[in-house]
């Protein structure tokens, strides 16, 4: 008995001359809540729907619960979806909408309205069983599209950007409560979205893809304490990390990082004389310091505060970011001292974008 | 000039030009029922000084309308229920696909959409004797029917489930139901309504049609109204009341469909033949 | 057989289902007719032959007979008078309703809509109002030009050759201004009404906005309703059939009129035959020119 939900080994998807899935190996727990991030054409969206047998695969095996699914219809596989425009039945009532799955599956009336007020009652939607969506605000129409996927006992959620329709404040309430009813149900989740403080906040098992390929999967910190390449680094963080060329020392203990004016650096880890590199570091890591400790000056270009933080562009080739988390008087024009730990500076192959390990 | 008096101007003008513009109609209403001698009368009355509703009763009667109306509707419904029948899978599947294959298809039925009818009566006619389908002239002239108006059919419907989101079927696939049950539960009830308009314009015009049935119908009590009506006008008819009357009875229950049904219609019309 | 059954039910072979029987039925009802159309036109077509395919070929004999006929090329500029007539007549007045419509006041969509009773109405009976209006010495329109001063005497519009075309361009245009209108309602409210404020506060006037926004915004909109007159004009029967019957001596007759007229008038299949199918060669550039104008819906 696998304690894996789902299981993709070598997952390829073609449409026509377009490879729209490259070689997808993913593992799903039992219980787990998996989130596929990217940005928009990155494939996420195809995974998941290949999850659900809305494509086909062209080659890989899908196994769901230990049994093989690649040719399985929809209907088979025993999986919930919640929709981005969340798929409402226009002509059915809330009560019909909720309880369609039950009928499909020859699931008695009596029990099937039961079985709705119940799921109603724990989403709040008791009082509007007896309306159509139309009637529905917004955030009442996103309740039902996640009633209708717990009513049944799935084998997994599938969840396709069900938030990006809410406004802000509601999306970040309906975060915590999509995670809580995911603890409570016990359920397995796939959860793609292209906001990654979604995917960071939400998920056990963080999924970043582009272009078809999954770039690095892990706990969310993992992936933002060690990113694999340059791409999961800038994705994963807001605002994102700053990346500066560079190029190591004849010591092999330095770094010469190429901003307008040059900087030199103390190298974390040795580095063979002369490589071209990148080097990366989060705004957030980057701290005030006394002129005498610091590893960094840079002259500043603007200054933007939103009250809680204070956030300095300087007037560098390139630009970096820095997130001041005090309120701080500093105008352009001057040069910051600034210094950070060591071990929050990310290094990468110039040419293949890839993590020094 | 104020608002109100500018739209009342407007609306004073466009009843006017609505007016002319359908004075053909009201002239058919008018002349059916005056006398044969008001008929002629030099200037002619715009106003029935001597009304004959008995008119109707007589036509009815003496030019058998009653059969040509039950032809007309046999055969407008016929060409009807085979077209909704085939078209409706036709326009789904149009509308679900967007690939090279759909691009043709479209292409193929827009042009067959366009092919006179009368032009395509000769292969069809000849063709037809030769199967031995003339023998069931009705059937034949259903059959021709649809095959013209299938593909104005399938233009309007595509654009119908266009508008019905790809989703709702989906959620319906992943809910449980299969190709068949998502398609009979979920997107036909959705569709619903522009196959009914998209059908009602159809059998509009089938109800009128002309060259099919005058070609390949000769037995009269087989034949529609259009072609009683094309049999009734001689070249040197005097019994214009008469024609006029039978042409009133003929075309009166379209224009209480249309009246009731206008706003659709139009809205069904003009979003598939344009944008 | 099981994996056949669950294609149909829930993969491809539904679709497939679906769209092939329609596909089939409009190949044999309207692709093999044509074909056969092409074919008959290089055969020799008979009463006694009507029952049989094999015929004798004849090459173009049909075709070099046609056009050696001496009501050929009258009939052809019949057509194509006919069709530009109706086109320009339908396509003026049908433009200038949509805009007097188009500037909105209270009922203007309801009654722009009634318009369009006179294109759910049989073409016969159409024609049968219009025949009755165009007579002679009875019809309401003598008597309105008379009174208006246009003319001094009776104008015989079906009886007279120089007139009896003309009886079916206007009862045409008639019946073509109304899906004109609509057709161009729509690409008019298509426009946004932002770029009427921005050419106001730009200084343009009415006319002006009308040449330099309404014009050049409306051109595929406009490209899509003259091929479509273009068709529709030229499956034109059931006026001609129920007005002139392309009499006197032909001096109305076009040639999709023409077309019928050999075959089942004339009993000539092979002419018939041959004059459809020169037709539908126009028909077919006239659908070329609106499917490329609205190929932006077609592509999608």
């Amino acid at each position: 008995m696998t304690t894996h939900q789902i299981e993709l080994a070598g997952v390829n998807k073609y449409y026509g001359a377009y490879h729209a899935l490259r070689d997808i190996n993913l593992k799903i727990r039992k219980g787990s809540f998996v989130a596929l991030v990217g940005p928009s054409g990155c494939g996420k969206s195809t995974l998941l729907r290949s999850l659900a047998g809305l494509e086909t695969i062209s080659a890989g095996d899908l196994v769901i619960a230990g049994a093989r699914m690649n040719g399985v219809p929809p209907r088979k596989r025993d999986l919930a979806m919640v929709f981005q425009s969340y798929a409402l039945y226009p002509h059915m009532t809330v009560e019909e909408n909720l309880t369609y799955s039950l009928r499909m599956r020859g699931v008695g009336k009596a029990e099937a309205r039961r079985k709705a007020e119940e799921v109603a009652a724990t989403t709040g939607l008791s009082n509007l069983l007896g309306r159509y969506p139309r009637e529905l605000s917004g955030g009442q129409r996103q309740r039902v599209a996640m009633s209708r996927a717990i009513i049944r006992n799935p084998k997994a959620f599938l969840f396709d950007e069900p938030l990006s329709n809410l406004d802000a404040a509601l999306r970040v309430h309906m975060r915590k409560e999509i995670r809580a009813l995911h603890d409570r149900l016990g359920a397995t989740s796939v959860y793609v979205t292209h906001d990654q403080i979604e995917a960071m906040t939400m998920a056990d098992h963080v999924v970043v893809m582009r272009q078809g390929v999954i770039e690095q999967q892990g706990a969310p910190l993992e992936l933002y304490d060690r990113p694999a390449n340059q791409f999961v680094a800038g994705f994963i963080g807001s605002p994102a990390m700053n990346f500066v060329p560079a190029r190591a020392g004849a010591d092999g203990q330095s770094l010469v990082l190429d901003l307008d004016p040059p900087q030199t650096l103390q190298s974390p880890k040795p580095v063979a004389a002369g490589r071209a590199l990148t080097v990366g570091i989060r705004p957030e890591h980057l701290q005030l310091s006394g002129e005498a400790d610091a590893a960094l000056r840079l002259p500043v270009g603007s200054v933007e505060s939103t009250g809680a933080a204070t956030y300095v562009t300087t007037a560098t080739q390139p630009e970096l970011v820095i997130v001041l988390n005090s309120r701080v008087t500093i105008r352009p024009g001057e040069t910051l001292p600034l210094h950070f730990d060591p071990s929050h500076l990310h290094l990468f192959d110039k040419e293949t974008q890839v993590r020094l390990a | 000039m104020s608002f109100a008096l500018r739209d009342k101007v407007m609306l004073l003008v466009a009843v006017l030009l609505a007016a002319i513009y359908l004075f053909p109609l009201y002239w058919m209403y008018v002349t059916a029922i005056k006398t044969g001698s008001a008929m002629f009368a030099s200037p002619p009355s715009f106003w029935p000084s001597d009304p004959q509703w008995g008119i109707y009763g007589f036509v009815w009667e003496s030019r058998n309308v009653g059969r040509y109306l039950w032809n007309s509707l046999v055969i407008a419904s016929g060409a009807v229920s085979l077209i909704v029948v085939l078209g409706t899978g036709c326009a789904y599947v149009l509308a679900r696909y967007r690939n090279v294959w759909v691009d043709i298809g479209l292409f193929l039925i827009l042009m067959l959409q366009v092919l006179p009818a009368s032009l395509m009566i000769t292969p069809i006619f000849v063709g037809f004797s030769q199967l031995g389908l003339l023998d069931y002239p009705r059937f034949a002239v259903i059959l021709s029917i649809a095959a013209k108006s299938m593909p104005f059919f399938v233009v309007l419907v595509r654009a119908t489930f266009m508008s019905v989101p790809m989703e709702l079927e989906e959620a319906a696939l992943v809910d449980g139901n299969s190709r068949f049950g998502a398609f009979f539960h979920i997107v036909l009830p959705l569709a619903r309504n522009g196959i009914l308009v998209s059908a009602i314009l159809i059998f509009m015009q089938a109800f009128g049609e002309f060259v099919y049935s005058k070609s390949m119908i000769q037995a009269i009590e087989y034949q529609p109204a259009s072609v009683g009506l094309n049999s009734f006008m001689g070249p040197n008819t005097n019994e214009w009341n008469n024609i006029m009357a039978y042409a009133a009875m003929y075309v009166t229950p379209i224009l209480a469909i249309f009246v009731l049904l206008q706003r659709r219609i139009v809205s069904g019309l003009t979003s598939g033949a344009l944008k | 057989m099981r994996k056949l059954l669950l294609s149909v039910s829930d993969g491809r072979g539904f679709d497939i289902g679906l769209v092939s029987v329609p596909l089939a039925f409009l190949f044999a009802m309207a692709g093999l007719p044509l074909i056969y159309n092409i074919v008959m036109s290089f055969q020799e077509v008979d009463m006694f032959s009507l029952g049989t395919f094999a015929r004798p070929f004849v090459g173009f004999k049909n075709y070099i007979t046609l056009f050696s006929l001496p009501e050929t090329w009258p009939i052809l500029r019949n057509t194509a008078v006919f069709v530009i007539a109706s086109i320009a007549g339908q396509f003026t007045i049908g433009f200038a309703l949509a805009l007097f419509f188009w500037t909105g006041f209270p009922g203007s969509s309801w009654l722009r809509g009634l318009f369009l009773v006179s294109w759910v109405m049989p073409g016969l009976v159409v024609g049968a109002i219009w025949n009755w209006i165009l007579s002679g010495d009875f019809g309401v329109l003598n008597y309105i030009l008379r009174e208006v001063g246009l003319v001094s005497g009776n104008i015989f519009w079906r009886s007279d050759p120089d007139f009896s075309l003309w009886a079916v361009v206007i009862a045409n245009i008639w019946l073509g201004i109304s899906f004109n209108m609509i057709l161009l309602s729509v690409g008019l409210s298509a426009i946004s009404q932002d770029l009427y404020e921005a050419a106001e506060l730009d200084g343009a006037n009415v006319v002006q906005r009308f040449f330099t926004i309404t014009l050049p915004m409306m051109r595929s909109t406009i490209g899509a309703i003259i091929a479509l007159g273009l068709i529709f004009t030229l499956q034109q029967f059931d006026l001609f059939a129920a007005i002139t019957a392309g009499g006197p001596n032909n001096s109305s007759n076009v040639a999709q009129y023409w077309a019928w007229d050999m075959s089942f008038r004339q009993y000539d299949f092979a002419q018939g035959a041959t004059i459809s199918v020169i037709m539908i060669v126009f028909v077919m550039i006239a659908s070329v020119v609106y499917v490329r104008s609205t190929r932006h819906e077609v592509r999608g």
